[in-house]
């Protein structure tokens, strides 16, 4: 790929501005709350856009673009009923108490309702968690370099890879070093409106050259350009999932585990002024981020369209995914939502995964010996996850190719970032002050925490490594992520809501969930894999018809079994005396006070606005 | 925060759109870089709307003054003072 020097020149904005704000702010980090709260002083719109933005990492933007290329609209549900719900109960009912028990981490508040143990456990998980996530967002972006090339030319070719996982961590280390959280928040501020500006145009382009959204809908299958269209049934629908197991698995157990527990965001509402601001926050990020699928889902679909529309796609080689999801979908769209594959060479009806357009996608290449990836039929792959970049590419000319570009390598930073922030008050609070050194100074502590940074960092870049040596360890870790975070919310839920919940059923429940999803896992298995990794590791009792519909099942098993086990073993424990919890469990903490807000500033009314134009989105999708 | 984020939003997003709009405007007779852009000059009209975003926010960001606000006391230090 060829940049000019304007591309070159846009992207060096963006690296300058952001350690710039690093050193600007580095004046401020006088204390441990300035580094690691940001002071609690930060207004509530630019703590929301942090809290979408901390969570649009190299995963969400690059997995979202390619899902929407394979599976189409239907992603959004990953927005729509796996977020914004969740984000609105966060914002109304959980805030309080995260914000006004002044915890200063969410295993703080664990500590604080129930007991050290638990606190343990959550604190350890997560500090791992966060390192590994962080490695994967810079595996990810230094792969993203390699494949397209960009330093191509500037370096020799064997080191791109190195250089991009040392530049990326140095740069993030840089600015939280300095700036702390204030410094991580106010980047991904930056991130959001790069993200925006450097999307939008790609979007518009994209849809005035394909027809618009109409055009789209013309060329691909209704299966892709419907979101709840034949969720009757998991055979009838690209993910291979019911709506059951969507609303209960994805829309209530999976993501109100993420949104509601999940220190990374939770932790850009903690640094809100006030705790009316930290219940806005949520409800404020809820709004941009139920628009994002049309900034990162419509791309891949757009990236599918295009060749079918212009140059009439299925000529060739029919395209085989080697993916153990089922997509079956499209068995049933009219024939006459097919006709992109009509040049087919075949007088039987193909199954979805062979009938399924690739437009501009590329075919996988191996990236050591060039040679193209071909699955088991001897047909070629293609690699889903370049979906967006091949769209800057393909739209883009020199000149605002950098700057989406630059919003690409925003997107991956602000991932990476916020997974280092989130450790390294976690260490520095829950792990090192709890078990290592109480009595440090607050200077101690400040200094602590600007040396997690470093050792988060150092760790990242291990994880980054450790994920290019091992083939199967994406797969791995999403595992390990999936099955440590299923029954957490169990957990909160019963804590905040029910005040005989005790802490030895906290922990046991916790350990029981965990063990129950290990469990679910090893006994079920998608339909086309293997048992191993993918499940089936101690006897199949149950096939999937997809791994989405297993991870979905796994997680509602696993929130089951967590909310009986700590139901039952808090019933046989003797409950902490009331007056302990005070502000800590919902019937004993008095509302929060706003009488001197008017109704329309009201969270609750935030929320129903939200909420509603969920619903509109849904109908106008549906 | 002493710093008001919208300043250096403001900043960068006049830069950068200053930037693309210059090159736009320079290029605007260049038809071969445009093809891509099936003939749209993305840089010159996408680079102005950018450019003006960062206006807006760098004025708003100075009329707040934040940049002005005393590093001493801190917000939680004294009590109810009006919020930005």
């Amino acid at each position: 790929m060829n940049l000019s020097i304007i591309d070159w020149l846009i992207m060096l904005v963006y690296f300058v501005f952001v350690l710039g704000i690093g050193f600007a702010l580095k004046r401020y980090m006088r204390t441990s709350n300035d580094f690691f709260l940001a002071g609690r002083s930060i207004p509530a719109w630019v703590c929301g856009l942090a809290f979408i933005s901390a969570n649009l990492g190299a995963q969400e933007v690059i997995g979202m673009g390619a899902s929407g290329a394979k599976y189409g609209i239907i992603t959004s549900h990953f927005y729509w009923i796996g977020a914004i719900p969740a984000m609105v109960f966060v914002g109304i009912f959980m805030m309080p108490f995260y914000y006004g028990s002044k915890a200063r981490s969410v295993p703080e508040y664990l500590r604080m309702r129930f007991d050290e143990k638990t606190r343990a456990v959550n604190a350890f998980t997560f500090a791992i968690m966060t390192v590994l996530s962080s490695g994967i967002s810079m595996y990810a972006m230094a792969l993203l370099i390699q494949t397209l090339g960009l330093l191509h030319g500037v370096i020799p070719d064997a080191y791109i890879f190195h250089v991009s996982v040392f530049l990326s961590a140095i740069i993030v280390l840089g600015y939280i070093f300095l700036g702390g959280l204030t410094s991580a928040i106010y980047n991904e501020v930056l991130q959001f409106f790069l993200i925006v500006a450097g999307f939008a145009p790609l979007v518009w382009i994209g849809l005035r050259n394909v027809g618009g959204w109409q055009g789209i809908k013309r060329t691909l299958p209704a299966t892709m350009t419907h979101s709840w269209r034949g969720m009757a049934h998991a055979s009838t629908n690209t993910l291979g999932v019911e709506w059951v197991g969507l609303a209960m698995g994805l829309g209530f157990v999976l993501s109100f585990g993420y949104w509601c527990t999940d220190f990374l965001v939770i932790q850009r509402a903690m640094a809100a002024d006030s705790e009316v601001s930290a219940r806005r926050v949520p409800l404020i990020a809820a709004i941009p981020k139920m628009f994002f699928p049309f900034l990162v889902i419509l791309p891949g679909l757009i990236a599918v369209t295009v060749t079918s529309h212009m140059a009439g796609a299925g000529q060739g080689t029919p395209a085989v995914q080697n993916e153990s999801v089922i997509l079956s979908g499209a068995q049933r769209a009219e024939p006459k939502d097919l006709h992109f594959n009509a040049a087919a060479p075949s007088t039987a009806p193909l199954p979805l995964d062979e009938q399924h357009p690739h437009g501009i996608i590329p075919e996988k290449t191996n990236p050591v010996t060039g040679q193209p990836v071909l699955d088991s039929r001897g047909n070629p792959v293609y690699n889903y996850d370049l979906a967006i970049p091949v769209m800057l590419l393909h739209f883009f000319p020199t000149g605002i190719l950098g700057l989406g570009l630059t919003a690409l390598l925003a997107s991956f930073m602000s991932g990476m970032a916020g997974n280092v922030t989130a450790f390294n008050t976690v260490w520095t609070y829950d792990i090192y002050q709890a078990y290592i050194n109480k009595r440090g100074t607050d200077a101690h502590y400040l200094w602590m925490g600007r040396m997690a940074t470093i050792g988060g960092v150092a760790l990242s870049v291990a994880a980054a490594y450790l994920v290019t040596n091992f083939n199967n360890i994406m797969d791995a870790l999403q595992l390990v992520f999936s099955i440590v975070n299923a029954p957490l919310f169990a957990t909160f839920l019963l804590g905040m809501f029910w005040k005989r919940t005790t802490g030895h059923g906290a922990f046991t429940g916790l350990i029981a969930g965990t063990g129950a999803a290990l469990l679910h896992h090893g006994l079920t298995l998608p339909a086309d894999a293997t048992p191993g990794i993918h499940g089936g590791w101690i006897a199949i009792v149950h096939h999937y018809p997809s791994d989405m519909a297993q991870n979905f099942w796994t997680a509602i098993f696993a929130f089951t079994v967590n909310l009986l086990v700590t139901m039952a073993v808090s019933l046989a424990t003797t409950p902490r005396p009331e007056a302990e919890l005070v502000g800590l469990v919902y019937s004993l903490t008095p509302r929060p006070i706003e009488n001197h807000l008017s109704w329309y500033q009201k969270p609750a009314t935030l929320g129903l606005v939200v909420l509603a134009m969920l619903i509109v989105l849904n109908l106008v999708f549906a | 925060m002493g710093l008001d984020i919208r300043i250096p939003l403001g900043l960068i997003f006049l830069l950068i759109g200053g930037l693309m709009s210059i090159y736009g405007f320079i290029t605007r007779h260049t038809a071969d870089i445009y093809e891509k852009s099936m003939g749209i000059n993305l840089n010159f009209t996408w680079g102005l709307l950018m450019f003006l975003f960062g206006a807006v926010m760098y004025i708003v960001g100075r009329r707040q003054k934040w940049q002005d606000d005393p590093v001493n006391p801190r917000p939680w230090e004294q009590g109810n003072r009006p919020r930005h």
